[in-house]
């Protein structure tokens, strides 16, 4: 059962791994940071991708209403839990970028961005190694 | 431009204290200058946050309590003891301390005290620097003021406004809006859902930005002072009663 920052050096022994991060998307929160970030800065990193991370948890497209269960009273509190999304991928001319949600069982809107080299960086084996992390990071 | 969120705060970093820095919005919790905990009313605290999502029943946060709040170690003991993992802990905890650290540090919050050496007894779990706790906070008011500047809406009653559609809610703001009765107010909102208190006004600003909720007129405007009693005598007889007024007055000046 690691915390944070060892999540986050975990992160980093994966191939062509450049950061990381453990970000809250409902407030853009960086709760810890690791290595280097794409524009030199963790915090506006943080907060750009949880804007993306935000748009993939809550627009219908990707989170219809129906795989949320029935609103109302009886599903208040368990929003982090009902997220049907699991990850987000962003491929660029440089690297890759890979948003992977955390479930926990209390309201906590949390995921892990790990930015990759997209010469050294193997995109098949960091999304499972991620989901495998994020996984751990929220049970014991 | 920068302006310093809390000077106290920032005093006390650079002198490494530890203690509680106590204000009437909240209380931050600081050991050899870094911050380990905070608290405010207006944000749910990290027992509420657990026990609502069924994660550690109010049962179990009073069992760690009792056996290790003495020593300011609940926190670690609720990891040791397995009812935790530490990334749970850590992730419940930083948002639960950002969140309340908003609150506390808000504008206009009364007087700041310290209280040398007082400690929580959640005890550390993973202190933050105290220019990271001001940075985030200037950052959260600028966001919420970019998403609506009326911060009336933050500790008004929530009312909903039933003629605007529902199809741009969000799941999240679905949640929020079905708890808006025109008595609770974002706080009692966040505190039923076990959300941060600070998540819950994003959306209630969003909401209110996008008509689903009133917001309320910003302070009411101060009553007129009462006319003195000739213009209001003149009001009952204008156009004579001011012509002769306006008469005698030019004709005394003559």
């Amino acid at each position: 059962m690691p915390g944070i920052d060892e999540c986050l050096l975990e992160a980093m022994v994966l191939p062509g791994a450049r950061g990381a991060a453990v970000v809250e998307w409902t407030s853009g929160l960086a709760l810890g940071t690791v290595g280097d970030s794409p524009n030199g800065d963790h915090e506006v990193t943080a907060a750009e991708t949880a804007e993306l991370a935000r748009m993939a948890a809550e627009h219908t497209a990707f989170a219809p209403p129906e795989t949320n269960g029935p609103t109302g009273p009886t599903q208040q509190g368990d929003a982090g839990k009902g997220i049907p999304v699991e990850d987000v991928i962003i491929t660029t001319r440089t690297g890759y970028h890979l948003l992977r949600f955390v479930e926990t069982t209390f309201d906590s809107s949390v995921f892990v961005h790990l930015w990759l080299d997209r010469e050294e960086g193997n995109l098949a084996l960091a999304r499972i190694r991620l989901q495998d992390l994020a996984e751990r990071l929220a049970l014991i | 431009m920068s302006t310093t969120v809390s000077p106290m705060l920032v005093r006390l970093a650079a002198q490494r204290a530890t203690g509680a820095l106590l204000r009437d919005a909240g209380a931050l919790y600081l050991v050899d200058g870094e911050v380990v905990h905070a608290e405010s009313p207006a944000a749910p605290g990290i027992d509420i946050l657990l026990a609502k999502g069924g994660r550690l029943p109010t049962e179990r946060w009073q069992e760690a309590v009792d056996r290790a709040g003495a020593h300011h170690r609940v926190g670690r003991f609720l990891v040791d003891s397995g009812r935790l993992a530490s990334g749970e802990l850590e992730i419940c905890h930083l948002g639960a301390l950002f969140d309340a650290a908003f609150f506390a540090l808000a504008p206009g919050g009364g007087p700041t005290r310290f209280r040398r050496g007082a400690a929580h007894w959640l005890g550390p779990v993973k202190p933050v620097r105290a220019e990271a706790v001001e940075r985030e906070t200037r950052r959260r008011r600028e966001l919420l003021d970019n998403l609506w500047p009326r911060p009336e809406v933050d500790s008004a009653p929530v009312t909903p406004r039933t003629a605007a559609g529902t199809a741009d809610i969000t799941s999240r703001q679905r949640a929020v809006l079905d708890l808006a009765d025109g008595v609770r107010t974002p706080a009692g909102i966040a505190r039923l859902l076990g959300r941060p208190g600070f998540h819950t006004l994003i959306d209630i600003r969003r909401l209110a930005a996008a008509g689903h909720i009133e917001t309320p007129r910003a302070s009411a405007p101060p009553a007129p002072a009462p006319v003195p009693a000739w213009v209001a005598d003149v009001s009952a007889d204008p156009d004579i009663a001011l012509l002769r007024r306006l008469r005698d007055a030019l004709e005394a000046s003559l």
